[in-house]
């Protein structure tokens, strides 16, 4: 059992302000993925649940205890870095088992040596283990880093993005294998991430940041087909929404500044008049690069579809998101 | 073709010239280049060696017109056998053993703390760097002051301590203390160095790597002993090294502050070796001493800087 949650946090760092008024909480066994550009304060809340920074202001509850004033060891949680942070002068097999020598923990050696065979054959690293931590490339640094965290059976893992530096087969397995281990050990996961697919795929919640303000936090569909702004409806879906001036289809609401268009949600055969400017055929779908009245947008449609650069077709919007002059959602 | 550097060098060299270089393979170009400084250090160091082994098998005296003449071996036998050099070695090592202990010792515990984000830990480190840039002949003069039984400073603090009356010892005048003095006198000078050696290599861990200990569990105490001693022990090896090569070739701040007394209690094996050449004028004698120091430095040297890369590769 491990719910987390965070009242008021605020955070600064001299004049950067890092969190602002942040509060979510993050119900037991769920998988949440903090999304926002660089500066948005996704590593900040990792920092905080882990103790690792302290909250200037607000409250930082595990199990509804109070554990602001807490070291990251009192709490017990795993945590994977950005920057991989290896004990560099030691073998990848001591690295994995750095964490299960702790005093506090008094495992047994075979059971440390079978942790570690368990977890190195999870991640692909068994053939690595005797290397030392700083002859490794820089996906398998960051599967050891990972691995670091996963030798412990915890309640709350803390990860920053610890697929980035993968190819693209290894992070699509491993993928599946964190949130198998996630949902096994129903393990309570903050996850910190740019890639839209493992947000949509890993996340039970998606929480949006946006200069260390939490502006929408819920389920990936319902930010997805729900989004409150601009900024918040951007974070998912590939390709991204079409926002257009509200203006160029009949039929917005009062107060409309802009129409959002997720690229599925565009019909195709009637409505206004576009030119299409580039078709990209990827196999499963066909992307439409098109051109209205001077405004870019794309969409989807067939794999097989005939239609070439250059050749007129008609759309219209179907469940648009309107947004006002702010970036607010209004309908 | 875009003029690469390389290039429009090649086409602003001299049209004589250049035909001459072109003729040259890139051996010999390399060859052009180290020239200068193989044949000056032939000139300055290799020459002068050589020569000292030459002269270490004779009995040459520097300031006699007399033919020098071969004896083999006999100054090695001679100072292998000199009960005077065994002492001047052992007060050497004793020298090394402690200042290096000591420096290393202080001068971790230093960087250690100045390590530590506070405010003015640049203003102290400026501060605690000061005696390195002391002169050592400057340094030797004035501590022989601060010994001084009846007006120095550094009796007066032990009397104020300890309440030992201050003008009952003297620290250099001493059998017991002398060999002490210089101990003392060269860690305040260069426990410093040794605190710069080891803030580099402590600044050199990031602190991510404790971050990830201290997620992972791991004590301060089990930090220290498995993280930052390991991380830091090659800058450690190489303070050690460059201290131990500093201090075997101590001559300055001894001469100044001790004079290599009382007796021949401090008189290291540099100062033994300068009374010998240029005072006694024993020139082939100190020849074949100067040799046997060189043998000792160097193999003394290569084996530790094995173990150095050992630890480095590790």
């Amino acid at each position: 059992m491990a719910e987390v949650s965070l009242q008021n946090i605020s955070r600064r760092y001299g004049d950067q302000v890092a969190l602002d008024d942040v509060t979510m909480t993050v119900p037991d066994g769920a998988f949440v993925v903090l999304l926002g550009p660089t500066g948005a304060g996704k590593t900040t809340t990792l920092r905080m649940v882990s103790g690792l920074d302290k909250p200037d202001v607000g409250k930082v509850l595990i199990n509804g205890e109070d554990v602001s004033r807490h070291t990251p060891a009192q709490r017990n949680v795993a945590m994977v870095f950005q920057q991989y942070s290896l004990y560099p002068h030691l073998s990848v097999r001591q690295n994995l088992a750095f964490p299960l020598k702790s005093p506090m923990l008094r495992t047994p050696e075979d059971e440390i040596t079978r942790k570690v065979a368990e977890v190195a054959e999870t991640l692909q690293i068994s053939h690595k283990l005797d290397n030392k931590a700083t002859e490794l490339s820089g996906g398998e640094m960051q599967r050891v880093s990972i691995g670091r965290a996963l030798v412990r059976d915890l309640q709350i893992y803390l990860m920053d993005e610890p697929l980035s530096s993968l190819d693209a087969k290894l992070r699509s397995d491993l993928r599946i294998v964190l949130k198998r281990i996630q949902t096994s050990l129903g393990a309570t996961m903050l996850y910190v991430t740019h890639d839209q697919i493992e947000a949509m795929t890993m996340a039970t919640h998606v929480g949006v940041l946006d200069h260390g303000k939490l502006v929408q936090f819920g389920p990936p569909r319902e930010i997805y087909q729900n989004p409150v702004s601009i900024y918040a409806a951007s974070r998912l879906g590939s390709p991204k929404i079409n926002i257009l001036p509200a203006d160029v289809f009949p039929a917005a609401p009062g107060g409309a500044h802009s129409i959002g268009l997720r690229p599925e949600h565009i019909g195709i055969g009637e409505g206004a008049e576009t030119r299409v400017v580039r078709v990209e055929h990827l196999g499963d779908q066909t992307r439409l690069h098109l051109s209205l009245n001077g405004h870019d947008l794309i969409t989807l449609t067939d794999p097989h579809s005939p239609l070439a650069k250059g050749d007129t077709l008609r759309i219209s919007p179907q469940s648009p998101l309107y947004f006002d002059a702010n970036g607010d959602r209004i309908t | 073709m875009s003029a690469s550097p390389i290039d429009r060098a090649a086409q602003a060299t001299p049209k004589g010239l250049a035909r001459r270089i072109r003729g040259l393979s890139d051996r010999a170009i390399a060859w052009l280049f180290v020239g200068p400084s193989i044949v000056l250090l032939l000139a300055v160091n290799i020459f002068p060696l050589i020569w000292t082994i030459n002269l270490s098998f004779t009995n040459f005296k520097a300031n006699r017109l007399r033919e020098a003449k071969f004896i083999g071996l006999r100054n090695y036998e001679r100072i292998l056998t000199d009960t005077d050099t065994w002492n001047s070695m052992q007060a050497t090592a004793h020298f090394l053993f402690w200042t290096i202990f000591f420096q290393v010792l202080i001068g971790f515990t230093l960087a250690y703390l100045i390590n530590k984000k506070f405010k003015g830990n640049d203003m102290w480190t400026t501060i605690i760097v000061l005696p390195m840039m002391l002169s050592p002949a400057v340094v030797g003069n004035f501590w022989t002051f601060l010994y001084q039984p009846q007006i120095g400073l550094f009796n007066y603090v032990i009397e104020f301590f300890t309440g030992v009356d201050s003008s009952s010892f003297s620290m250099i005048g001493d059998v017991n203390l002398a060999p002490w003095s210089i101990v003392i006198v060269d860690t305040w000078m260069w426990t410093p160095f040794v605190m710069l050696i080891c803030l580099a290599g402590l600044r050199s861990i990031p602190d991510s790597i404790y971050e990830a200990a201290e997620c992972d569990r791991a004590s301060k105490w089990r930090q220290f002993w498995t993280l930052t001693i390991p991380m830091a022990l090659p800058f450690l090896m190489l303070a050690v090294l460059f201290r131990g090569i500093e201090n075997f070739k101590m001559f300055d701040l001894v001469v100044q502050l001790t004079g290599g007394g009382p007796g021949s209690l401090t008189t290291l094996t540099s100062i033994d070796l300068k009374r010998e050449a240029f005072e006694k004028w024993r020139t082939g004698y100190a020849s074949a001493y100067a040799v046997i120091l060189f043998v000792t430095v160097f193999g003394l040297a290569s084996i530790y800087v094995k173990a150095l890369n050992k630890v480095k590769e590790r």
